[in-house]
């Protein structure tokens, strides 16, 4: 076993903790079995972008630094001008809370939340406290890592443009707020845990780690575009009573406080706040831990009743698409698989947030150039292509799963050919995430476009359709949820995606030149249609025994 | 035999979780080389008995000693002495049996070398000892049993507990594992064994004792048992004990729905 720098570090302090009736030997053991747990498991924020070789205690922790490290890079910007503090660092602070909640909620929930410690560690001859404060020190250890490295470049270049002062408010309220992080996630998973049962915190985790994904690639793209617009130093405060509920702007307030001298009540009364609210928190928090301990005794039993108004629904979009008993089947499935597994959502729900977004960031684009009206008389609801993009990586995934293990089901049903499955399951895809997208696009698209366009999107409709079978066929295929997800970036290559990328391309130019003849357009419609019927009739007919392993 | 002092005494333990109560009034005395069947349908409160023994549920009622040592007193000096296989095979499968074995017997005060050492000892006699260092996650599932058997026992331990120790583990192993406990039980260690395969309790235990409704409705050795009740296994003591006479009707009505095509 590895031996942990920071163990070492924390062995200077082996008598604080003897003192406080701490068995430390055994503590360091657990912390350093965490470590190595800890170095096995992939990071939501490296997660979709690292290939996953299997090597042994690769600590893809350490990786993951190194992204925060980058990410970190965008709040130096904010500490080198020296223009409104109250404005600038409540902004750090709002980036540095998000940052730091989410991370902490989709990649150390399971500290949070192991409830295996109990069982295992408890049985033996350990008392709770040492556990206890083994878990505090695991995630504080952390934390501690996270937000040095994400909130570090900021901090060397506050030190070297705003001074000693600014450097010691920042690292002192970093701190702060590092606390109030922890007990507020804890708090929230307490109340969760409250009301629901383990499936559902599971399922808030599963969403706070997609909108994590989201927000780092969108967010990041509007953020540099802010710059344009926010001039701080024009910037007038005056305040509101809301903002005493947003604890990033008590965080900004001690800044204008003690460098600017500046001894308004309310500047005051944030300084407060930001000061007493994470050390009443922790006091709570220590009280309430032994009720959180009760609750998470929970997180095992799930009272998982999933609707049955779902059900009839499905079971009417299902009749309403598929054509034999089999395909509905099929679709049933994909559909209630596709609701439920978790590490399915969690690498395709983020490609549905970029393709609602995208489309809008270039109408903000020719927005901007060209006004209102400019963009109204223009061509540029073709953006909606941009929502097929996300076809792509559906049907990639499809094939993958989290129980994968589960797809020895395909092999011993009396079934020959793969048709009805394909389908059933591209329908499934259809019918559950791209079509109430792609409806939800297009009535903004209408409202902006007032209606005038009502016959490209049946077009671009048409399109889609299209496209969903030629990714299909130019994928590599595999049984619907068959394989472990691992694999599914590194067999898809490249040259997959620039060939669907372009084929997109290819139909949008078509469909561009289309529209610039009389009757272009309808031509068009009715090409698409025959071609859909006979390519989606012809696309799947494939044996189930070509399908390997 | 009893004059001893006995190893666990139960005095009317009772537990609620919410409103519901799993416990009511369980009393007990376990002895020195007995192996306790602890039998009972699901939920009759057998696992929640056997976790709070080991400190893991708290917020009772009633009195525990085991090894003369009340556990409520908050001291864990008591857990020194105890091995636990649970039911749900919880353990940090991210780990090599190598870290994970070695980690419990740390927990347990024993120093690396010797866990080590033990431990990879007791996995070539168990058969796996060739993936002593791959990670438990790959193991299948009565490998992974057999590692939790292996922890439970690293600190030679006075008192077992063991909550369906056998559960996908091979026909050989579990003849092995039978004859270790009989082993054991002669060296004077205890054993407290719950289990749903009656064969396997009625075989192995000096002492059987069955929880339903959350108290002790039966305690005694199988020919006790079997002299009272006039039925021949312990499966018929069983369902009789626990009022269970439909075994025949449900079993008719579910081959009938599984005819059932159209």
């Amino acid at each position: 076993m590895k031996d942990f720098k920071v163990l070492k570090i924390l062995d200077i302090f082996k008598f604080i903790f003897e003192k406080a009736g701490i068995d430390y030997d055994v503590m360091r053991r657990i912390l350093e079995i965490k470590f190595t747990l800890d170095g096995r498991r992939v990071p939501t924020i490296v997660g979709n972008s690292s290939s996953k070789k299997k090597d042994e205690d690769s600590n893809s922790f350490i990786k993951s630094l190194g992204v925060y490290l980058l990410l970190g890079i965008i709040l130096v910007f904010f500490v080198t001008k020296a223009d409104n503090y109250l404005y600038q660092m409540s902004f750090v602070f709002g980036i540095l809370m998000f940052m730091m909640m989410t991370s902490l909620i989709s990649d150390f929930s399971s500290v949070l939340l192991d409830i295996r410690d109990k069982n295992i560690i408890l049985s033996k001859p350990v008392d709770s406290k040492t556990l206890n404060m083994a878990k505090v020190l695991h995630i504080l250890f952390y934390m501690f890592f996270i937000t040095i490295s994400f909130s570090g470049p900021a901090l060397i270049v506050s030190l070297f443009k705003q001074g000693g002062i600014f450097f010691l408010i920042f690292l002192a309220e970093i701190i702060l707020m590092d606390l109030l992080i922890v007990v507020l996630t804890a708090l929230l998973y307490l109340l969760v845990l409250k009301f629901f049962d383990g499936e559902k915190l599971k399922d808030i985790i599963n969403y706070v780690q997609i909108a994590l994904t989201i927000a780092l690639s969108v967010g990041y793209q509007l953020l540099g575009r802010l710059f344009d617009f926010v001039d701080f130093k024009n910037v007038v405060f005056n305040p509101k009573w809301w903002q005493y509920f947003i604890p990033p702007i008590w965080f900004g307030a001690p800044f204008e406080l003690i460098l600017n001298n500046n001894r308004e009540t309310y500047l005051i009364t944030f300084s407060i706040l930001a000061l007493l609210v994470p050390i009443i928190s922790i006091i709570i928090y220590v009280k309430l831990t032994p009720s959180f301990e009760r609750n998470l005794q929970k997180l095992n039993s799930s009272g998982g009743k999933t609707g049955s108004r779902n059900n009839r629904i499905t079971d009417f979009t299902s009749k309403l698409v598929c054509r034999s008993e089999e395909e509905i089947v099929f679709y049933r499935f994909a559909t209630n698989m596709m609701k439920n597994e978790r590490v399915f959502k969690l690498k395709v729900y983020p490609s549905l947030g970029f393709s609602i977004v995208f489309p809008f960031i270039f109408l903000f684009n020719g927005l901007r150039n060209g006004g209102l009206e400019g963009l109204v008389s223009s061509k540029m609801y073709f953006s909606i292509y941009f929502t097929a993009l996300l076809i792509p990586t559906i049907v990639m995934n499809l094939g993958h799963s989290g129980n994968y293990k589960g797809a020895w089901i395909y092999r011993v049903v009396p079934f020959t050919d793969a048709k009805s499955i394909f389908k059933g399951t591209l329908k499934a895809a259809l019918m559950n995430l791209i079509l109430p997208l792609y409806i939800l696009i297009s009535i903004i698209f209408m409202i902006i476009f007032k209606g005038k366009i009502i016959v490209d999107l049946i077009i671009v409709f048409l399109n889609i359709l299209l496209f969903m079978v030629i990714c299909f066929r130019t994928t590599d295929k595999s049984l619907p949820f068959s394989k472990p997800f691992e694999l599914a970036e590194q067999s898809q290559g490249f040259l997959v995606m620039i060939i669907t990328f372009f084929t997109l391309g290819l139909l949008g130019l078509i469909h561009y030149l289309a529209i610039r003849t009389n009757y272009g357009s309808y031509i068009y419609i009715a090409a698409l249609i025959i071609v859909n019927i006979v390519i989606w009739k012809n696309s799947f007919n494939i044996a189930l025994e070509e399908l390997g392993e | 035999m009893e004059s001893r002092d006995p190893i666990i005494t139960i005095r009317d333990l009772r537990k609620s979780f919410g409103t519901k109560e799993v416990l009511k009034g369980i009393n007990l005395d376990v002895y020195e080389g007995q192996i306790i069947g602890y039998i009972g349908p699901n939920g009759a409160g057998k696992s929640t008995t056997v976790k709070i023994m080991l400190g893991l549920i708290g917020g009772y009622h009633g009195e525990i000693k085991i090894l003369g040592q009340d556990i409520s007193k908050g001291n864990v000096e008591y857990k020194r002495k105890i091995g636990y296989v649970p039911e749900t095979a919880e353990i940090y499968d991210n780990l090599s049996a190598r870290e994970y074995l070695t980690f419990i017997g740390e927990l347990y005060g024993l120093n690396y070398k010797k866990a080590d050492k033990k431990a990879e000892k007791l996995m070539d006699l168990f058969g796996i000892g060739n993936v002593y260092d791959s990670r438990i996650s790959s193991y299948s599932k009565g490998m992974k049993q057999k590692v939790l058997i292996i922890s439970s026992l690293l600190n030679d331990p006075d008192v077992l507990f063991l909550d369906e120790p056998l559960s996908g583990i091979d026909a050989n192993s579990v003849m092995i594992f039978k004859e270790v406990l009989s082993e054991l039980v002669r060296k004077g260690k205890t054993i407290f064994y719950s289990s749903h395969i009656m064969e396997v309790v009625e075989k192995i235990s000096s002492r059987i004792i069955l929880i339903n409704n959350g108290m002790i409705v039966a305690d005694g050795s199988f020919e006790e048992l079997k002299d009272k009740s006039m039925e021949g296994s312990l499966e018929a003591i069983f369902n009789e004990l626990t009022g269970f006479k439909e075994h025949r009707k449900i079993a008719e009505e579910i081959v009938s729905i599984v005819q059932e095509v159209d």
